[in-house]
């Protein structure tokens, strides 16, 4: 093997043709295909986002009637929460970069991975498909509530059977990314060699192994209601509404931390590098993610405050919340003191990395105020609850998203992009970001409920804002995803290593070639942010 | 990979058992839902006890646990009390309602 020759075969040249993609094995095949599909249904979501803000301009009926807007706001968490945010990260950027920064050519079962595209494509479709049959898109919400969703026309069944096959592709990535981690790690890797990103993704996959299966049985428990009347949620046939909550619940919130711990793990990756200093707190930070997903098993309840649960249950509930602060408190604070005079360099990831630590802190502490029983009874389903999971999940979790993007880009693409529009975007980005949901805080505490498509006259100014935040933020959106593209067609070769990063996707050359390392990659002992001089000459020597 | 493949060859008399206490746990099951039925959430304790033994023993004779080491049965007990886990706070909601 050559390394100093430029003639070697890159993972896109390695085979042409539709089918090579489609039907391919390589996991840097497979993140991208994941990439395409799942940022085209953000795309979809996020022109539904803009519609609802549309109708809300005013108070009284705008653009649509109240139904089309139960179906829209429906369809605009069904995409978002199923199809982007869940997959995003894990499947994208795990997919590409957890074989090679762990010093392996793919993962440790590639057919069952392509089985999990297969699998969100046909789940996507068939979410899709309830456009087009029958009485329409369901009206829930992504949430499914029973009774009504026993008793509504729309296509609930459908929706949920969706849901159940997007949830299979989940649990089959995590488990083929527990067994890569535990089996496939380059021989010098040890655990705490590994970077933060692959213990998020450890993390992140035990979740979607363990709690999945849950909300697979509680979806075909409604599915059992709808078409065979079995008394289970409805109780008019003898059924607990309630215990569907519990059900939903037990998965959906382990379900957020599949949305925002690989986040938090790319925000441990872009910090270290920008600084260019080994980051403060590595096992605090590696633990606090395990503690994350550990602790974020046993808070479930606290979305049921106000559902009829009993006082014991809602005061313990409160109690557990309480506690996934401090972990997530632990990552913040060693993010902060990692860039403590570091010699920090201000490039475009870094700027997503900065306004996920701001945004995230304001998703999580308004998180704490939701999480307080006394204060939840008097804000649950208010916008001041919208604007906490926008804060936490686009603020947080989106950003970490378009970070990783323009972290990674060089490597996977082997270009580079205008730094001076991503900035540009970025910016635009951020204040649309914030003018679109700040407002809901205010909203929320002045009293406005969620999920209505008219509302009081007083509440006209402050929605108002909010829209046109929605616009700026659209703009924001198209300038960073249309330099992305630009980038790709007609973009500058990158360097291998544009940003100075030591972790070992960075010891290969961009685009990866087919089998990723030529040869062995040399891991640190000193642990995977290792910026000393011996470290970086170890590599140019070899 | 080695644990992987070393071949385990079980006696007929192990399997023959293993399957014999499993109906014998199933005919229990029965036996408390019909005559227990009026003792209510003691059947419903017992009838869980039961089926939590049949897995313990499916995952361990069926499912080859008992070559495994160690670390496998501590992560099929974590689920396990993860489960548990679910149940107890689920059932505060129900007790004290
Ligand atoms: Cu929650």
């Amino acid at each position: 093997m050559s390394d100093t020759s430029n003639n070697y075969v890159n993972f896109f040249q390695a085979k042409k043709g539709i089918k090579s993609w489609i039907f391919t094995l390589d996991h840097k095949r497979i993140a991208l295909l994941y990439l395409y599909a799942v940022m085209s249904f953000f795309l979809v979501g996020v022109l539904l986002g803009l519609l609802m803000r549309l109708e809300l301009i005013a108070p009284g009926e705008t653009i649509m009637k109240a139904t089309m807007y139960n179906q829209t706001f429906t369809l605009h968490g069904v995409i978002m929460i199923f199809l982007f945010i869940i997959p995003s990260v894990p499947a994208i950027f795990g997919n590409f970069f957890l074989p090679i920064m762990i010093g392996t050519d793919d993962v440790a079962f590639p057919r069952l991975n392509l089985l999990s595209w297969w699998l969100y494509i046909a789940g996507a479709t068939l979410a899709l498909l309830t456009l087009v049959v029958g009485e329409g898109p369901a009206d829930t919400g992504w949430t499914f509530y029973a009774p009504y969703s026993v008793q509504t026309g729309t296509n609930v069944t459908m929706a949920v059977m969706a849901a159940f096959i997007l949830g299979f592709s989940s649990i089959l990535t995590g488990l083929n990314f527990i067994v890569t981690i535990h089996r496939l790690r380059t021989p010098k890797m040890k655990w705490f060699n590994m970077p933060l990103f692959t213990w998020a993704l450890y993390a992140t996959s035990w979740i979607q192994l363990l709690a999945t299966p849950v909300i697979g049985i509680t979806l075909l428990m409604i599915v059992a209601e709808r078409v065979f009347g079995v008394g289970l949620f409805d109780p008019a046939i003898g059924g607990d509404p309630i215990l569907y909550q519990h059900l939903f619940w037990i998965y959906s919130h382990p379900a957020v931390y599949i949305m925002i711990l690989p986040a938090m793990g790319i925000i441990s990756e872009i910090i270290p590098t920008a600084a260019h200093r080994t980051i403060f707190g590595y096992k605090a930070i590696a633990i606090s993610s395990l503690a994350i997903a550990f602790v974020g098993y046993f808070v479930w309840g606290h979305h049921m405050f106000t559902s009829g649960m009993s006082g014991p249950a809602r005061i313990i509930f409160s109690i557990l919340t309480f506690l996934v602060a401090i972990p997530s408190a632990i990552k913040v604070f060693n993010w902060t003191a990692t860039l403590y005079k570091g010699s920090i360099e201000i490039n475009t990831p870094l700027l997503y990395t900065l306004a996920f630590i701001f945004q995230f802190s304001v998703g999580g502490l308004t998180g704490l105020v939701v999480g307080a029983l006394a204060a939840d009874v008097h804000i649950h389903d208010t916008y001041f609850v919208v604007g906490h999971f926008h804060y936490v999940m686009f603020g947080g979790t989106g950003f970490a998203m378009f970070g990783a993007l323009h972290y990674w880009f060089p490597k996977i693409w082997g270009k580079m992009y205008n730094t001076l529009v991503a900035k540009v975007g970025f910016t635009i980005l951020f204040i649309g970001f914030n003018v679109l949901y700040f407002p809901m805080f205010v909203l929320g505490l002045l009293g406005m409920p969620r999920r209505y498509y008219d509302y009081l006259p007083e509440f006209t100014l402050w929605n108002q804002v909010s829209t046109v935040g929605s616009w700026i933020l659209a703009t924001g959106l198209i300038i960073v995803i249309i330099n992305l593209i630009n980038a790709y067609r007609k973009g500058a070769k990158a360097p291998v290593n544009p940003w100075g990063g030591v972790t070992l996707e960075w010891q290969v050359k961009s685009p990866p070639p087919l089998h990723n390392f030529d040869r062995m990659p040399i891991v640190s002992e000193d642990g995977p942010y290792d910026f000393s001089e011996e470290y970086k000459q170890k590599i140019k020597q070899a | 990979m080695k644990e992987n493949e070393i071949q385990h060859i079980t006696s007929f008399r192990e399997h023959f058992s293993t399957y014999v206490s499993l109906v014998i746990l199933t005919i229990m099951t029965v036996a408390v839902s019909v005559f227990g039925a009026d003792l209510l959430s003691l059947t419903v304790l017992t009838a869980m006890a039961i089926a939590t033994t049949k897995a313990v023993v499916v995952g361990y004779y069926f499912m080859h646990l008992k070559y495994d080491p160690m670390i496998y049965r501590l992560l099929v007990g974590i689920v396990m009390l993860l489960f548990v886990v679910f149940m107890i706070l689920t059932i505060f909601d129900y007790v004290f309602r």
